[in-house]
């Protein structure tokens, strides 16, 4: 065999200038031919004209101090925006009518979810899932106090007592586990000094911690005294963030449940979950509203007495489960035959399957739609404004009819715009980044 | 091993037995549920009856003969003061399905072209559209009603400054005004020379396809066949001498009379519903083209297709069975988001039904179930329209 | 012999910046079967897919067909009359019958009458062996059986060139075979074919010549036995190991 040579490949050589960088960008997406270029001409005058319009409007020729809309139409007429007015009912659009010095409770309120939720993005913490499921079932209770405080009884002070212990239990939890990479109930029984007995004395151990913490905790509740803060004067975005914050966080396990009934075996609940689905989803959202506003006292016994919030909450959510039951139906509907297979093979009966294999994995694919959801429901919570509640858009809308500032619509509104804007836009930007994420470790498997 | 779920110590008693067998611990469960379902329904209906009987109010239909007594604003069919509830139903529905069926016509071609500037290869005009449609469908639609009916068509000038949009068509704080035909006599004839044109273009259509089969020549049957139906009922109108005319619209001391109009509510509904629901129809189209593969359109080329057959036979046939499903069940939304006319005073039919007659004749029970009845038909129609479009489109697959 | 089916003289082509095809030169005679091997990423079906213009070179000439196709592609359409093309993956369209695939293009490009068109369906359907598959739909059919209309609907065009891009890559085993018989009756029926494929088998069998491609260039060409039995270089030898 005669000796090989060996191939060297010849260097790149530069593209062609006028295909790459900025010029061959311009080119491709720009400039391509002549009708194009038009477009682009087109499309570039619609842009500037629109933006000089607003920033005109919002900015240059808007009036930022003024008593009432009189004299910013005397200033400036329709061709600028009027803020002050805005201004001036600024703090009811955000927590409605609230008694003002009461308003550090709803901040607080929310300032402790956000602490609830800080460890989910932190790195080593291990118990996320744990830490989720508190903030769903144990923050509620913390919060409700909060932003309705009034009187309350031992029942209820152990609630609120539990909420608090919980907030206190994902901060410790989170901190041990970021710091020591042990669970919290590893540390305290290291630091109590049976790190090495025996089992049952630790579990019994850890139980007689929780009970004591339970009764702190209840202690230091039992001090807290608010005073009571009607659901009637609740408005702005804080009055939407609660409905649709219910809405959410009952619409998901509800819908999953719903979604198993109506792939069930069983032809009774099957019926029954298909039934409530396609009634709710078929009717518009404010029939329903109207439905739960007027048949809701009819429906309850006489002496029983649903305020108005209430009555929306429980439409609102019966809404979203249905249309969320529909998702997760969908995600459960992907979910190849061999799944169930593979599941059976193992000897994992129903919920064990269901738990295990099926439902991590149609969740993972439907994330897309169930934010989706979300964005609809959160959107969808400006209906309660139709039934006399005063959510974010409706306080908007009370601006015009303020004396001061009567007909004042566009600014208003035009804010009011941006922050759902921003809420659903947000959503769905982090859904898209996390769909991005999971489709990438789908493909390395 | 710690596996125990099925193999079961004996010795247990028959109950346990019972228990733990599959089948019947399901029809346990589903007798439970059925139970506790009818439970609350009979609770629910038992305190309704006792609430019903302490207020004085019935539950039947009998009230749909009685007079309403109140006057709506707008109305597609002919409505009087004194007609009865019956005929306000009839009313509110009429009201709905314009609303619905306007709002699906413009939202259907304005998303259309928001779609494909989507898929614009400049980059200028893609982003626009993108913008366009994540500012609209990341704002409620109720706010975009209000904002436009508050915003808007409520500012517009009094009937004395109106806006004209060319002749007859006028915009005012009133409403919309339009010219409305008078059909004359000789009209009947244009119509039926029209039904004619378009008969003869089907039949022309149908030739130049089988023309096509036999000798592989094309004959522009589209552009001809439309000209066909353009040009006879125009020229036959014109020999007729024009027997079609308009009641324009014209000023008459502090309105308008004459010609047809709608009020600001329905223009800002229209308007509202058309664009939020354009976003929507945008994305499918969008994804309904990109559904189909770039090796499609490769392998078109490849086979030196003609563009415009390859848009019609390669890449639309295909497109559609993506986008109809999607689209059918937005034009329901739609349907169910005209509802939001009541924020603005439009008298649909939740507006008229479910809020001025329940809160006139207190029959809150019939009134709900009806309105209720009504959407779960149209529902349950579009949803077997879908059905029967899904079994006809299928790919045939193995 | 007449004028050269292909010639491309110094061609090139970036994706971006990215340099993907290095001063090709190649001809390929009328009726030579033209075998192009190398690693994926070596510019091996960029290369194959500029003959039709389905990607457009920015530098060097190209004749194809006696048609001079100028950087930028202003004249595909005259290209493609005389080329047809098999995709790896297939590319039928699925939502109308295997008949219908092979008569699309002569009726609506051709203008042929459509029992003309459907003749010649049929002739090139038997040819490849499925006439009796003609009225079912492309996803009714087994992959190798896929890959045989695909070569029936090219053939259909009556094209002087045959273009293949991996054609039996995404088959299971025992369908590469059926395809390979059929692209073997097609060379021995004397068509001018250039194939992008790994099997070698098929090379030695058919090819007049073997190219080897890396980096975007051609590191050797020449007859088959040449080819594979006395490779010039180091890379061409690792290559035909790695594969055979």
């Amino acid at each position: 065999m005669t000796t090989l040579k060996t191939f060297h490949p010849k260097p790149s050589r530069p593209a062609p200038s006028e295909t790459v960088g900025v010029v061959g960008w311009l080119r491709r997406n720009l400039f391509k031919d002549i009708p194009n270029t038009l477009l682009t001409v087109l499309g570039a005058y619609l842009v500037v004209s629109v933006l000089a319009w607003l920033l005109d409007w919002a900015v240059f020729n808007a009036v930022w101090e003024a008593e009432n809309r009189r004299e910013c139409l005397d200033a400036v007429g329709r061709a600028g925006a009027c803020w002050p007015g805005v201004g001036v009912w600024f703090e009811n659009l955000i927590y409605g009518l609230y008694p003002k010095d009461q308003v550090w409770r709803i901040n607080l309120g929310f300032l402790a979810l956000i602490a609830w939720l800080v460890p989910l993005w932190m790195p080593k913490v291990k118990s996320k899932v744990a830490i989720g499921l508190a903030a769903v079932i144990l923050y509620p209770l913390l919060a409700s106090y909060f932003f309705l405080g009034g009187e309350k009884g031992l029942i209820w002070t152990a609630l609120v007592g539990a909420g608090l212990l919980g907030l206190v239990w994902v901060w410790a939890t989170a901190l041990s586990e970021q710091m020591t990479g042990k669970t919290i109930g590893v540390v305290l029984l290291a630091q109590a000094g049976l790190a090495e007995a025996e089992e049952e004395k630790r579990r019994r151990a850890l139980q007689i911690f929780a009970v004591v913490a339970l009764l702190i905790s209840m202690g230091v509740v039992s001090l807290w005294s608010f005073e009571a803060v009607s659901t009637r004067l609740w408005g702005g975005l804080f009055l939407t963030l609660v409905i649709s914050g219910i809405g959410i966080t009952f619409s998901l396990p509800a819908g999953i449940l719903l979604a198993l009934g109506r792939r069930s075996d069983m032809p009774v609940v099957s019926l029954l979950s298909t039934l409530f689905i396609e009634l709710f989803r078929s009717v518009p959202l404010i029939t329903i509203l109207f439905m739960f506003n007027t048949m809701l006292p009819l429906f309850m016994p006489a002496d029983v007495e649903v305020n108005q919030l209430a009555r929306a909450i429980v439409a609102v959510c019966f809404f979203a489960t249905a249309y969320m039951a529909e998702v997760i139906r969908g995600g459960l509907q992907a979910i190849p035959k061999g799944q169930y297979e593979a599941a059976a093979s193992m000897g994992l009966n129903y919920w064990q399957t269901t738990n295990l294999i099926v439902l991590p994995q149609a969740l993972k694919i439907m994330i897309p739609s169930i934010v989706g959801n979300f964005i609809g429901l959160f959107k969808d919570t400006t209906l309660v404004s139709i039934i006399g509640l005063f959510d974010l858009m409706n306080m908007a809308r009370a601006i015009g009819e303020d004396t001061d500032w009567l007909g004042l619509f566009i600014e208003p509104f035009f804010v009011v715009s941006l922050i759902y804007f921003v809420f659903c836009f947000a959503m769905s930007s982090y859904s898209i980044s996390l769909e991005k994420k999971l489709a990438k470790g789908r493909e390395r498997s | 091993m710690t596996v125990t779920s099925s193999g079961e110590p004996e010795g247990r008693n028959a109950l346990q037995r019972v228990l733990s067998d599959v089948r019947y611990r399901s029809l346990i469960l589903q007798a439970i549920t059925l139970l506790s379902v009818c439970a609350v329904f009979a609770w629910l209906a038992w305190n309704t009856s006792a609430n019903l009987a302490e207020r004085n109010l019935s539950a039947g239909f009998d009230f749909l003969d009685v007079s309403a007594g109140f006057g709506i604003g707008f109305t597609l069919i002919p409505y009087q003061e004194g007609d009865s509830y019956g005929r306000v139903f009839l009313v509110g529905i009429s009201n709905t399905l314009l609303v619905a069926v306007v709002s699906i016509v413009f939202a259907t071609i304005l998303g259309l072209l928001v779609g494909l500037a989507r898929l614009s290869p400049n980059w200028l005009i893609s982003t626009i559209a993108r913008s366009y449609v994540e500012l609209l469908r990341n704002t409620p639609l109720l706010l975009q009603i209000i904002a436009w009916y508050f915003g808007v068509f409520n500012l517009l000038p009094r009937p004395r400054d109106s806006i004209e949009l060319g002749e007859g068509f006028v915009l005012n704080n009133r409403g919309f005004y339009f010219p409305a035909p008078i059909p004359e006599e000789g009209f009947g004839i244009v119509l039926g020379v029209f039904v004619a044109a378009v008969i003869c273009a089907f039949v022309l259509f149908r030739w130049s396809r089988r023309r096509l089969d036999q000798t592989g020549k094309a004959f522009p049957a589209l552009p001809v066949g439309l000209a066909m139906i353009i040009v006879a009922p125009t020229l036959v109108h014109l020999v007729l001498g024009s027997p079609l005319s308009w009641d324009i619209p014209a000023l008459q001391g502090f309105n308008y009379a004459g010609g047809m109009a709608v009020p600001p509510s329905f223009c800002a509904l229209i308007v509202a519903l058309s664009a939020y629901t354009s976003c929507f129809i945008a994305e499918i189209v969008r994804a309904g083209i990109q559904s189909v593969g770039r090796g499609q359109l490769e392998a078109a080329g490849a086979l030196n297709l003609p563009g415009n057959w390859t848009l019609r036979r390669v890449v639309l046939p295909q497109a559609l069975r993506v986008i109809i499903p999607p689209l059918i069940s937005q034009y329901l939304n739609v349907t169910k988001n005209s509802s939001l006319a009541i924020a603005i005073g439009f008298p649909d039919l939740v507006s008229v039904w479910m809020n001025t007659s329940l809160n006139q004749s207190g029959r809150a029970i019939p009134i709900v179930a009806m309105t209720m009845a009504f959407y779960c038909t149209v529902s349950l129609t579009v949803s077997a329209i879908m059905n029967v479009y899904n079994r006809r489109a299928l790919i045939k697959e193995r | 012999m007449s004028a050269p089916a292909i010639e491309i003289v110094g061609l090139n082509k970036w994706f971006g910046d990215m340099h993907v095809l290095k001063d090709i030169n190649i001809t390929v005679r009328d009726g030579e079967r033209f075998v192009i091997c190398g690693p994926s990423g070596s510019g091996k079906s960029t290369l194959i897919r500029c003959i039709n213009q389905l990607e457009q070179h920015q530098e060097g000439e190209l004749v194809v067909a006696g048609v001079e196709v100028r950087p930028g592609g202003a004249n595909k359409a005259a290209v493609r009359e005389h080329v047809g093309m098999v995709f790896q993956s297939f590319n039928l369209f699925p939502h109308i019958t295997v008949l219908e695939n092979c008569t699309l293009t002569p009726t609506l490009g051709l203008a042929l009458p459509k029992d003309e068109a459907e003749e010649r369906a049929m002739a090139h359907l038997d040819r490849v062996g499925i006439a009796d598959q003609a009225q079912k739909y492309p996803l009714q059919l087994s992959g190798g059986q896929q890959q045989r209309v695909a070569i029936a609907r090219a053939l259909c065009m009556a094209p002087k060139i045959m273009l293949f891009d991996e054609p039996t890559s995404a088959l299971d085993p025992e369908m590469i075979k059926e395809v390979l018989d059929v692209m073997v009756e097609l060379a021995d029926g004397g068509m001018t074919m250039v194939c992008v494929t790994h099997e070698m088998g098929f090379a030695r069998r058919v090819a007049d010549r073997v190219v080897f491609m890396d980096e975007g260039e051609i590191v050797e060409s020449g007859p088959p036995d040449a080819f594979f039995d006395a490779p010039t270089y180091d890379r061409t030898a690792q290559f035909l190991r790695h594969i055979l």
